[in-house]
C-alpha cells in the first residue's frame, strides 16, 4: 500500500481547473500582483498624470493673452486621452524592459496564467492609474476656463476604447521589441509626438494638411476625437469612423503582443 | 635597494619622481590630458547627441506653432529666437544630469577622481566639451525655426557671448545639479520636473508680459527667461532690450553652478 502512496504524491492533485472561474480568479491574482508590486510607482504615476495633466491645462493659457474658448476646451478635452494612454503606452513597456533586464519577466511568464487574462489584469491597472487624473484634469479645466463640457454617457466607451488601443500598443511595443534601449526610445519619441505632433491637444486644421493626413492612418487623432465628442455636445461626423480605425489598431496590437508572447524564445 | 621592486620585474624606482608636478603648467597638462580622455569616452555619442538635441529643439518649435490658431508675425518671431534656448536646456538639464549619472553608477566617477589630474581640470574638460556640443544642436534649431517661420532676424555681435554663456551657464548648472544630489533616482526626477515647469511655464517661446504678476517675479530669479532674453538679443533689435541684468543673473547661476560643483568635487569622500 505503500508504494500506492507514493504514486499518489507524484500526481498532481485534483483536476486541472478550466473556464471561466479559472480565469476570474487568475485575473484577480494578477491584478493584485501588478498592484502589489507597483504599489508605490502607482501612486507616483498617479500624482504625475494628474499634476502633469493639470500643469498642461493651466499653463497653456500663458501661451496667449487672452486665451480663447475653443483653445482652453481643446487642451481640456485633450488631456484625458494623454492621462489614459500614458501608463500603458509610456509606462509599460519602460516597464517589461526593466523585467527583461530584472530576470522577472520570464518569471512572469512561467506563471500558469493564460496570455489574455494577464493582458487584461494589465488594462485594468492601467485604468486605475488614469481615470482618477483624467477627473482631476477635467475638474481643474472646468475650474479655471468655465467650459461648455457636456458629458454623455459615451464617455464610458470612449475611456474604454482608448486605454484599451494605447495599452495594447505599449504591450506590443514591450514584449515584441527585445532590446530594452529600443523599447525606451521609442517609447520616449512617443511622448514627443503625442504631446506636439497629434492633433489631440490643438484642432487639426493648426497643423499642416499633409500632417494631419498622415495622423488619420494613428490611433491618437482618433482618440481625441471620440473623447472629445463624449465631452462636448457638438455631434462630430467623424466619430463611427474614429472609433473604427481605433479598435482596428486595439486589434491588431493585441495580436502582435499575443503573437510575440505565444512565440518561444 | 629601497624602492626597486624586483620581484614584479620592475627596474624603475617606486618613489614618486623627483619633484611634485604642481603649478599652472602642470594643470595645463591635466586639463589637456583630461580633454582626451572625456573626448574619447564622449565620440561615440556625439553624432546621437547632437541629433536628439538638434530634434528635441526643431521639434518643440514647430510644436509650439501647432498650438496656435494663428501665427501672428510676433509669435512667430517670439518663437523662432526662443529655438535656440529651447535646444540648450535640455542639454545642460537633461543630457549632463545623465551622463554623470551613468558615470556614478559605472564607477567611472570614481575612476576619474582617482587619476593625478587636478579636479578642476577634470571638471572643466567636462564643462568645454559639453559646452562645444551644445553648439551645433542650437544652431541647427534655429535655421529650422528661421527656415519653418520664415522669420527676419538681424544678427548682432551680442549673440556669440550670449550662446555661449547660455551654454555655459545650463552644463554647469546641470552638472552642479547631478553632483549635489545623490540620489540618481532624485535627480532624475527633479530634471523630469524641471523639463516639464521650462516648456510650459517659461516665457521662452512667448513674451514675459503674458505671464502673471507672482509668476514673472519667480521668472526674474530663474535662470530660463534671461536665456531667451540674451538670444533674442542677439538674434532680433528692439526685442530685447535693456539686457545687461539678463546677463548679470545667467553669470550669477553659472557661478553658482561652478561653486557648488567646485565644492562637491573639493569634499573628500
Amino acid at each position: 500500500m505503500a508504494t500506492s502512496d507514493a504514486a499518489g504524491l507524484i500526481l498532481p492533485f485534483g483536476t486541472v481547473q478550466r473556464g471561466l472561474r479559472r480565469s476570474l480568479r487568475d485575473y484577480v491574482s494578477m491584478v493584485r500582483w501588478h498592484l502589489a508590486g507597483l504599489r508605490i510607482w502607482l501612486m507616483l504615476l498617479g500624482s504625475v498624470q494628474a499634476l502633469s495633466g493639470v500643469g498642461f491645462v493651466l499653463g497653456i493659457s500663458l501661451f496667449f493673452r487672452h486665451i480663447p474658448t475653443s483653445a482652453a476646451l481643446f487642451v481640456s478635452t485633450g488631456v484625458p486621452v494623454i492621462n489614459l494612454v500614458m501608463v500603458g503606452l509610456v509606462f509599460g513597456p519602460q516597464l517589461v524592459a526593466s523585467q527583461r533586464t530584472a530576470g522577472s519577466y520570464e518569471y512572469l511568464r512561467t506563471l500558469p496564467i493564460s496570455r489574455a487574462v494577464t493582458a487584461a489584469a494589465w488594462y485594468t491597472v492601467c485604468l486605475i492609474s488614469g481615470i482618477p487624473a483624467v477627473v482631476v484634469s477635467l475638474v481643474v479645466a472646468q475650474l479655471r476656463y468655465d467650459l461648455p463640457l457636456h458629458i454623455s454617457l459615451m464617455i464610458v466607451p470612449a475611456i474604454l476604447l482608448t486605454c484599451l488601443t494605447g495599452t495594447m500598443l505599449g504591450y506590443a511595443l514591450g514584449h515584441a521589441v527585445g532590446n530594452p534601449m529600443v523599447t525606451q526610445l521609442v517609447s520616449q519619441m512617443l511622448v514627443f509626438i503625442i504631446f506636439g505632433f497629434a492633433p489631440i491637444l490643438y484642432p487639426i486644421q493648426q497643423m499642416p494638411g499633409w500632417l494631419g493626413d498622415l495622423n488619420w492612418w494613428f490611433p491618437f487623432r482618433h482618440m481625441a476625437v471620440v473623447i472629445r465628442a463624449a465631452l462636448t455636445s457638438s455631434a462630430d461626423p467623424a466619430v463611427p469612423t474614429a472609433y473604427a480605425v481605433i479598435g482596428v489598431w486595439a486589434v491588431v496590437a493585441a495580436a502582435l503582443a499575443g503573437w510575440s508572447l505565444g512565440r518561444r524564445p | 635597494m629601497t624602492g626597486l621592486v624586483t620581484s614584479a620585474g620592475l627596474a624603475e624606482p617606486l618613489c614618486p619622481r623627483d619633484d611634485l608636478r604642481s603649478g599652472f603648467p602642470y594643470w595645463l597638462d591635466s586639463f589637456r590630458a583630461m580633454l582626451r580622455y572625456d573626448w574619447g569616452r564622449l565620440r561615440q555619442w556625439v553624432g546621437m547627441m547632437v541629433v536628439i538635441q538638434t530634434l528635441m529643439g526643431a521639434g518643440m518649435v514647430l510644436m509650439y506653432g501647432f498650438f496656435y490658431p494663428s501665427i501672428t508675425p510676433e509669435r512667430a518671431l517670439y518663437i523662432a529666437t526662443g529655438a535656440p534656448t529651447l535646444a540648450l536646456i535640455p542639454l545642460g538639464l537633461v543630457m549632463v544630469p545623465n551622463g554623470v549619472m551613468q558615470d556614478k553608477l559605472q564607477g567611472t566617477f570614481d575612476y576619474v577622481w582617482s587619476l593625478p589630474t587636478r579636479r578642476s581640470a577634470q571638471m572643466l574638460s567636462t564643462f568645454t566639451l559639453y559646452t562645444l556640443m551644445a553648439l551645433p544642436g542650437a544652431v541647427l534649431a534655429l535655421l529650422i525655426a528661421f527656415w519653418r517661420y520664415g522669420v527676419h532676424l538681424s544678427l548682432s555681435p551680442i549673440l556669440l557671448p550670449a550662446v555661449l554663456l547660455c551654454a555655459v551657464m545650463s552644463v554647469t548648472v546641470g552638472y552642479a545639479l547631478a553632483l549635489a544630489i545623490r540620489n540618481p533616482l532624485v535627480t532624475n526626477v527633479i530634471v523630469n520636473a524641471l523639463i516639464f515647469v521650462v516648456l510650459l511655464f517659461s516665457p521662452i517661446v512667448y513674451p514675459a508680459s503674458q505671464l502673471p504678476g507672482w509668476l514673472f517675479d519667480v521668472h526674474r530669479v530663474l535662470p530660463f527667461e534671461s536665456m531667451a532674453q540674451v538670444m533674442r538679443a542677439g538674434l532680433t533689435t528692439g526685442l530685447a532690450t535693456d539686457v545687461g541684468l539678463s546677463f548679470l543673473v545667467l553669470g550669477a547661476w553659472t557661478l553658482a553652478g561652478c561653486a557648488a560643483a567646485a565644492w562637491v568635487v573639493g569634499r573628500r569622500h
